[in-house]
């Protein structure tokens, strides 16, 4: 959520001010003489309305004004001693969009929308590493004839323990040892993405602001909803801002117990929490978060200024992260030797983790803004301090270096330190004095199997190295570059490194959990005031464009949502900033060719000689967010740069007289595969034909380049591989391709048609997993009425060719169903689109261009056996300017 | 609790006390704080990244909580 904060002094970056013009005919006077008429004509200005620039305006860099931003977080490898894990490190894309626009001078409405997708290896527990549990190596020749080598996660063992339960290691010599190491127990997750949309609706009078929000968190294992009021008041002339706010946070756990550590893992004790849904085990609870805050931010002078803040949080019910577990040693008393010099066997198991159900955590922060004169820099110097009842106390220092420099560039080099307490039901493992589980005679004088009493197990206890104390060091960069037009870059980096010996007076107790990970950010940032502006600045300079200007806006744009490379910009200099949506659904029944394909016939045919079908998709969701930015370096060329983000989602079904499952094969209960992050970005080029009245014909050449990854793969349960992910779920070609096209549009009167023909052709041969996409070749027409001057209506009929896939994988891919061959990609298919498109022709959002187009199937003929298309959905957002 | 609560009051009271004595500053000598790069927060888009990181990687709370949204971080 955007914040409103109290500083109502700040003019927006490349936005002149709107003081400046009321105040510099008012020094001008006041060079003509009487200084206190001044001041009091100032002052009095200062109190009308519109006249000061609003405080949460200025202070919010983002207000009118839409930003996308993409960022990247890579973790290192976790230390594992001497075992080579081939476990990726977690890995997170995120793609983040919001926007913010004034509906009246005084209201604002702002959205945001976030999606991020994560990867890799993640600790389930922790374990003394003279244990026999851990992460143990392995080497496995797959089917395929790779040789695997990596090390799979194990929960369960033994470990010698002395009288004082140290762990004892044995070594070459066979002299026991105390070795106080523990190392994190290592395991894999498949891609996993979550999805974010927020929204807020601010109000603003003279001295004081309301803020309304509220969005909803999704991800498949994990639901949050929202919702939060802030304030602030401006007195003492504005020196001083008093802000407010309070929210409530709703989350819902459904965790399905992982099955890669299921079988091991000890759940006695916590039973209740256990549901059985579809085969599948689920832990389940809810949440409440109740979170307040108060702050006041004062002008110490004209060079500085000192903001406080004091936060609250109250959270209750299901706190536990459900993937973590906590290493129990049972030591059963009747069987420790009476000899001391005999060490004591410990049974070493996991439990679930189980933390208190009432947190309350609060936090105390300090902030100081300096103008450094000398540089035209500023300073901003921050400290937190928090504490809850959970034990864990945190201080942060962090200071910022804003540095602007010539031709609109500014560059902030940022430091940041971090040292908690742990809590103090965190522990890297815990011995129980009782046996996991014993035999005894029962009263009727037949053996008994007796497990563990769960109420001898501490009541709170967590191995989560979040939980435990230790110290973090960040450093890192953001730069800007601003653009005349309102346009403007941002790039940020920072690399942090958490380590147990880094903690504030010493005393970390987990230097096993150390690792570093760094991020990498891009955004875009659209200042719409700005290049309004400018725009109008532009149209008054050379106002025997307006009519041409007119005529793109409302006519030109005026194209199916579903048309790229549709329109060009038709004067030198001009820019376009534009966003697309795509989603297309997939699901029903599995065609062969044109026809329906039953059970048994995709298990004969769809897979190959040697391995027959098992699985066949049962629905594939796909969605596609793109940016794209267009620039005119003259009026018959023009430059586009669109980076795509995606994500896909597959449910699997199990076909109807299968072939029996193979011992370890990797099952699909429940659990669609999921993937997404960054796709292919391409670059185009627009070459201007012909342009006469009611005519127009341009030519495409373009470049899609290898951004998106053709690698991906399933996590390994145990030892058995999960393999390369489906063909259709990698997020790129994995080739550079190149996109020509051709597009002839029309009008008359209300009346607009067109008609295009464009192409993908692979330009290599295979990418790095060993196959390459089919080529494309799609033609397409339109017609299109203007209900309005601003509103249009239009139908499309589109033929696409899609060829098959052209080598194979060339590492291990579980071969399950049809979707795993490639032959089974790719075919002919007819569709009818029903677009709506609309420009805003006046007010506030005047340029604005949105359109939308539902693509309706009409037949298909597919390659091999596919899942039957539902349909696609296309959104656009442009504004040129 | 209420110990914690009295403490952040005496802290607010002190805070706006020492504050009242602040030298003014007319609204014509605030051309310095009205930089962009005096703002309380410069660069959002980067606070909001970086919060995110942290939340997800520090047990510490927040001053500024009441926003909500993040997801579990159940990794």
């Amino acid at each position: 959520m955007s914040k409103s904060f109290p500083l109502h002094f700040q003019q927006h970056p490349g936005n002149p001010p709107q003081q400046p013009e009321s105040q510099s005919g008012l020094v001008q006077d006041s060079k003509s003489g009487n200084k206190s008429i001044l001041q009091a004509l100032t002052s009095a200005a200062l109190v009308l309305p519109g006249l000061l620039v609003s405080p949460a305006h200025a202070a919010d860099a983002s207000s009118g004004s839409i930003n996308f931003q993409y960022s990247r977080y890579q973790e290192g490898k976790r230390d594992l001693y001497s075992v080579h894990s081939d476990l990726k490190p977690i890995m997170v894309d995120t793609l983040h969009g919001n926007g913010t626009f004034f509906l009246t001078d005084r209201m604002k409405f702002s959205f945001g929308y976030t999606q991020d997708t994560w990867s890799g290896a993640t600790p389930i527990s922790s374990v003394p590493l003279a244990s026999t549990a851990g992460n143990i190596p392995f080497t496995r020749r797959l089917p395929t004839g790779e040789v695997v080598s990596g090390a799979s996660p194990f929960v369960t063992g033994a470990v010698l323990l002395d009288r004082n339960l140290n762990p004892l290691r044995i070594d070459t010599a066979g002299n026991r040892q105390v070795d106080p190491r523990n190392v994190l127990v290592l395991s894999t997750a498949s891609p996993e993405t979550r999805t974010q949309g927020d929204f807020g609706l601010a109000y603003e009078w003279d001295d004081a602001t309301l803020n309304l929000g509220g969005g909803l968190s999704r991800e498949r294992d994990y639901e949050s909803t929202y919702g939060n009021v802030s304030g602030r008041f401006d007195f003492n002339q504005k020196l001083t801002s008093l802000k407010w706010g309070a929210g409530y946070t709703s989350s819902r756990t459904s965790a399905v117990l992982d099955h890669d550590t299921l079988g091991y893992v000890t759940n006695l004790g916590y039973a209740d929490r256990l549901k059985f849904r579809d085969n599948l085990i689920m832990l389940e609870g809810d949440r409440h978060d109740w979170t307040s805050n108060l702050g006041l931010t004062q002008i110490l002078g004209k060079n500085t200024l000192v903001d406080f803040n004091f936060g609250y949080t109250r959270s209750s019910g299901f706190m536990e992260n459900p993937y973590k577990g906590v290493t129990v040693i049972f030591v059963d008393p009747e069987r420790i030797h009476p000899d001391p010099n005999v060490p004591i066997q410990g049974n070493l198991r996991t439990v679930l983790e189980q933390r208190p159900d009432l947190r309350n955590q609060f936090a105390f922060g300090g902030k100081l803004v300096q103008y450094i004169s000398p540089v035209d820099a500023a300073l901003h110097l921050g400290y937190k301090f928090s504490f809850d009842d959970w034990g864990i106390h945190s201080n942060t220092f962090e200071g910022d270096w804003v540095q602007p420099l010539s031709n609109g560039w500014t560059i902030t080099p940022r430091i940041r330190y971090y040292s908690q307490s742990s809590a103090n039901f965190f522990n890297p493992y815990i011995v129980s004095e009782q046996a996991f589980v014993k035999t005894v005679i029962g009263d009727d004088g037949e053996p008994q199997v007796i497990t563990y009493d769960p109420n001898k197990l501490p009541k709170h206890i967590s191995s989560d190295h979040r939980l435990a104390g230790y110290g973090a060091l960040s450093g890192g960069v953001v730069v800007n570059k601003q653009f005349a037009r309102g346009i403007e870059l941002e790039a940020g980096f920072e690399y942090y490194t958490r380590a147990s010996s880094l903690k504030l007076g010493g005393g970390g107790n987990s230097s096993f959990a150390d690792f570093d990970y760094y991020v990498a950010n891009a955004a875009v940032k659209i200042d719409m005031d700005a290049v309004r502006l400018n725009q109008s600045n532009l149209q008054h300079q050379h106002a025997h464009h307006d009519h041409h200007h007119g005529h793109q806006r409302h006519g030109g744009h005026h194209m199916p949502a579903g048309i790229m490379y549709g329109h060009m910009l038709d004067k030198a200099g001009d820019f376009m900033v534009g966003y697309r949506f795509m989603y297309a659904r997939q699901s029903g029944k599995m065609l062969h060719g044109s026809q329906r394909a039953s059970d048994l016939d995709i298990i004969n045919l769809g897979c190959s000689d040697i391995k027959r079908c098992s699985y066949a998709p049962d629905y594939m969701d796909m969605r596609m967010h793109m940016l794209d930015i267009m620039y005119a370096p003259t009026s018959w060329l023009n430059l586009m740069l669109m980076p795509q983000f995606m994500d896909m989602k597959m449910g699997l079904r199990e076909l109807d007289g299968r072939p029996p499952p193979a011992i370890g094969e990797h099952r699909h209960a429940g659990t669609p595969h999921t993937t997404g992050g960054v796709s292919d970005t391409i670059l185009m080029s627009l070459i201007k034909l012909l342009d006469s009245p009611g005519h127009r014909l341009h030519m495409g050449l373009g470049l899609s380049a290898p951004t998106g990854r053709v690698g991906l793969k399933l996590r390994r349960t145990m030892r058995n591989e999960g393999g390369l992910v489906h063909f259709d779920m990698q997020l790129g070609s994995g080739t550079w391709d190149f996109l020509p096209n051709l597009t002839y549009s029309g009008d008359a009167g209300r009346w607009y048609w067109g008609t295009q023909l464009s192409g993908t052709v692979r330009m290599e041969g295979r990418n790095d997993s060993g196959y390459r996409l089919g080529d494309v070749l799609q033609a397409t027409t339109w017609g299109g009425f203007h209900l309005t001057d601003w509103f249009s209506a239009s139908v499309r009929g589109v033929y696409t060719n899609r060829g098959k896939i052209h080598g194979d994988f060339n590492a291990f891919n579980n071969r399950i169903g049809p979707m795993d061959y490639p032959a089974n990609q790719g075919g002919q298919f007819w569709d009818a689109g029903f677009g709506i498109s609309a420009t805003v022709p006046e007010g506030r959002f005047a340029g604005n261009h949105f359109a939308f187009e539902w693509l309706q199937p009409l037949r298909d003929d597919f390659n091999g056996f596919q899942l039957k298309r539902k349909g696609a959905l296309n959104a656009t957002w442009s504004y040129h300017f | 609790m209420k110990k914690a609560g009295f403490l952040m009051l005496l802290l607010g009271v002190c805070i706006v006390a020492a504050l009242s004595g602040c030298a003014n500053v007319a609204p014509w000598e605030r051309g310095t704080l009205a930089k962009p790069h005096m703002a309380l927060d410069p660069s959002p888009l980067q606070t909001g990244t970086r919060m995110h990181n942290y939340g997800s990687r520090e047990a510490g709370a927040s001053t500024n909580s009441e926003g909500g949204g993040g997801g579990c971080g159940c990794y």
